[in-house]
């Protein structure tokens, strides 16, 4: 055989597999979801049609936009409050912390929640937020409420905090990674040219950590999308997200067809997102030289 | 601590001895039963895998709406489901239950003439279940929090109780509000009534605590003190609550109950007939009967087996002198437009 054709042969092996992978797992499967989008829901399933009634109705209807716009905006805030959290731990483990040692130490502990089940550790926040949980015992016993309150959980707050904790750990990898990255001669050459320490990061270490920034964002705001575990452990009344109605259209309600398109809908506002993220990351680094 | 190291071995006993027990069942077959919590338990499960070598599985619904989505996606999983009267007769709508050969089951004629002819489960002379159980949706409140006695579906929405109310995540709570707007055609609304019905559950959310998807997580809600009032399965989450010591009450308000019956249907195509009969049979005898009345606290369908196997004081208790009491309730029927009584429900838990 000769060796470009062992080589072709070669490439097609290595290829073949992630490529075929990803036809059968990811392409195939959201085809046919596509597909369905466009069917007609006919007791107790559906018949093959094309039109566009159920994109309509997800507009029509004020149910599916009320319960995308909340999503989007628990996702806002998840992202938010993540990043904060996760930017002065990341930078307090790349610049504070002498000991390489202790650095990775920290940083596993940081990772290795990552390792217990997701139910598990979203469940644990009933346990501490509830009317009779930690923090409200806590609160009693300390004197600062009269009697337990019922503010912590099974509501929005609740599942904004429980998300923010899920995630933080998606956060702080990227983050950690770009700040890791920075070579420290930038820094010293901001304080050579008499800049201060606060001026040095706004101007110098913060632009270079946007990618990780941006990274640990779109992870952020993309898994809180498609999150229903936390709506359905300590979300309230109004604690519905979009996740939550799909799950229901493809549950009780029956409706595969609007299911469908409703998991297309959110399907293009992540890949917007991700795009979008993308373009800035590249966007910046071109500005930066 | 000596009473939680207590029931941790006691519950690790009683595992070890399930699993003894299921170990030395020749397993000659299986069962796999979509149905609700309370109606596989252990207690009487395990003489009938002994007994018949069929190896049961159950997984649960919450809802009577879980039944037909489920059959829809896994075709082939399930062997025999449980729905309430309302919903039977849509699963054999929808072409997924296998008519029931009565000359494989005995003691039909055991149960209560009024289950085994009705309606919604007798069609062309063909039986499509087995009556097996039957109560109410009564109310339910905790006593040390709520000192007034409830007598009506207003106490649900009694702002004094903020943040401390509850109700069924299912389409039934349509009828409830229905009932307090005062509408008594509960499964025929027209399309204003339902949105009336609609309005006052919208009304009703800065008050709910949590809409319950499960019986566990409604006696969770009420033992961790989140809820002190709600919709309840008649006799099970209150019997549950009061072993754990939680002072509860159930109350049939003045804008009265529903009312359900629960049977044994068999899903198309099969491959375990033989342990589906088995079952079949078995759900009828006192042993399962009286079996499973003792852990949910529901009344049964077979008058001649609880007869056998109830005292007579529970016998009364349980209206079992007089199956035609679920009459005085609102029995379950489907509703006559199925699909928008459950976008409704939809639509008020997405409302803000």
């Amino acid at each position: 055989m000769r060796l470009a054709t062992r080589r072709r042969f070669t490439a097609a092996g290595i290829l073949g597999g992630p490529l075929a992978w990803t036809l059968v797992f990811m392409f195939v499967p959201y085809a046919i979801m596509f597909t369905y989008s466009f069917y007609t829901r006919q007791f107790p399933t559906m018949v093959p049609d094309f039109q566009f009634g159920n994109y309509l109705a997800l507009f029509a209807d004020p149910q599916y936009y009320q319960v995308l716009l909340r999503t989007i905006k628990i996702a806002v805030l998840v992202t938010i409050a993540a990043v904060a959290l996760a930017y002065p731990l990341a930078y307090f483990l790349v610049f504070k912390v002498a000991s390489a040692r202790l650095r990775t130490a920290l940083y596993v502990a940081v990772i290795v929640p990552l390792w217990v089940s997701y139910l598990l550790r979203a469940y644990t926040w009933k346990t501490i937020l509830g009317s009779e949980g930690v923090l409200n015992s806590f609160l009693v016993w300390t004197g600062i409420l009269d009697q337990p309150t019922d503010l912590f959980l099974y509501n929005q707050f609740a599942m904004v905090l429980t998300l923010t904790y899920i995630f933080v750990p998606f956060c702080v990898m990227p983050i950690y990674a770009s700040l890791e990255k920075i070579p420290a001669s930038l820094k010293e050459a901001s304080k050579d040219l008499g800049v201060g320490p606060f001026r040095t990061f706004l101007a110098v270490t913060l632009p270079l950590s946007v990618p990780g920034i941006l990274a640990g964002a779109t992870f952020t705001f993309s898994l809180t999308m498609g999150d229903f575990v936390a709506p359905f452990l300590v979300g309230g009344a109004d604690g519905a997200l979009i996740a939550t109605v799909v799950q229901s259209q493809f549950g009780t309600a029956l409706n595969w067809p609007l299911g469908s398109a409703l998991s297309m809908v959110m399907l293009f506002i992540v890949l917007t997102i991700i795009t979008l993220s993308d373009r800035l990351e590249r966007a910046g680094r071109l500005d930066l030289g | 601590m000596t009473i939680t190291l207590r029931k941790a071995l006691a519950v690790l006993a009683a595992g070890a001895s399930i699993g003894a027990l299921a170990g030395a069942a020749h397993a000659e077959g299986q069962l796999n039963l979509l149905t609700w919590e309370g109606y596989a338990d252990a207690s009487f499960v395990a003489p009938f895998e002994a007994a018949s070598g069929c190896k049961v599985t159950a997984t649960y619904v919450g809802s009577n709406d879980d039944f037909v989505p489920k059959l829809v996606a896994g075709g082939g999983v399930y062997d025999l489901i449980s729905p309430s009267i309302d919903t039977a007769p849509v699963t054999v709508a929808a072409g997924y239950i296998d008519p029931i050969d009565t000359s494989k089951i005995q003691g039909l004629e055991g149960l209560y003439e009024l289950f085994r002819s009705s309606p919604g489960l007798t069609t062309d002379g063909q039986l499509w279940g087995v009556p097996w159980t039957w109560g109410s949706i009564p109310f339910m409140y905790r006593t040390d929090m709520i000192t007034e006695e409830p007598t009506s579906i207003a106490a649900l929405w009694d702002p004094k109780y903020a943040g401390k109310v509850s109700l069924w995540d299912d389409k039934s709570a349509i009828y409830v509000a229905a009932r307090l707007n005062g509408d008594t055609n509960i499964y025929a609304l027209d399309d204003a009534q339902l949105e009336a019905a609609k309005q006052k559950l919208i009304e009703q959310k800065p008050l709910i605590r949590k809409y319950w998807g499960t019986a566990g997580e409604l006696v969770n809600l009420f033992a961790s003190g989140e809820v002190w009032i709600s919709n309840t399965w008649g006799g099970y989450q209150s019997a549950e609550l009061t072993d754990q010591g939680i002072p509860v009450k159930e109350f049939i308000p003045a804008e009265n109950a529903e009312g359900w019956m629960d049977s044994w249907q068999i899903v198309k195509g099969t491959p375990n007939t033989d342990c589906a009969y088995a079952w079949l049979n078995y759900s009828l005898t006192p042993e399962a009967q009286c079996g499973v009345s003792a852990i949910t606290g529901y009344s049964v369908a077979n008058e001649a087996s609880a007869k056998a196997c109830m005292t007579p004081e529970r016998f009364a208790a349980l209206h079992q002198d007089d199956a035609n009491y679920i009459n005085s309730l609102i029995l379950w029927q489907t509703p006559d437009r199925l699909e928008v009584y459950t976008n409704t429900w939809n639509a008020v838990k997405a409302a803000q």
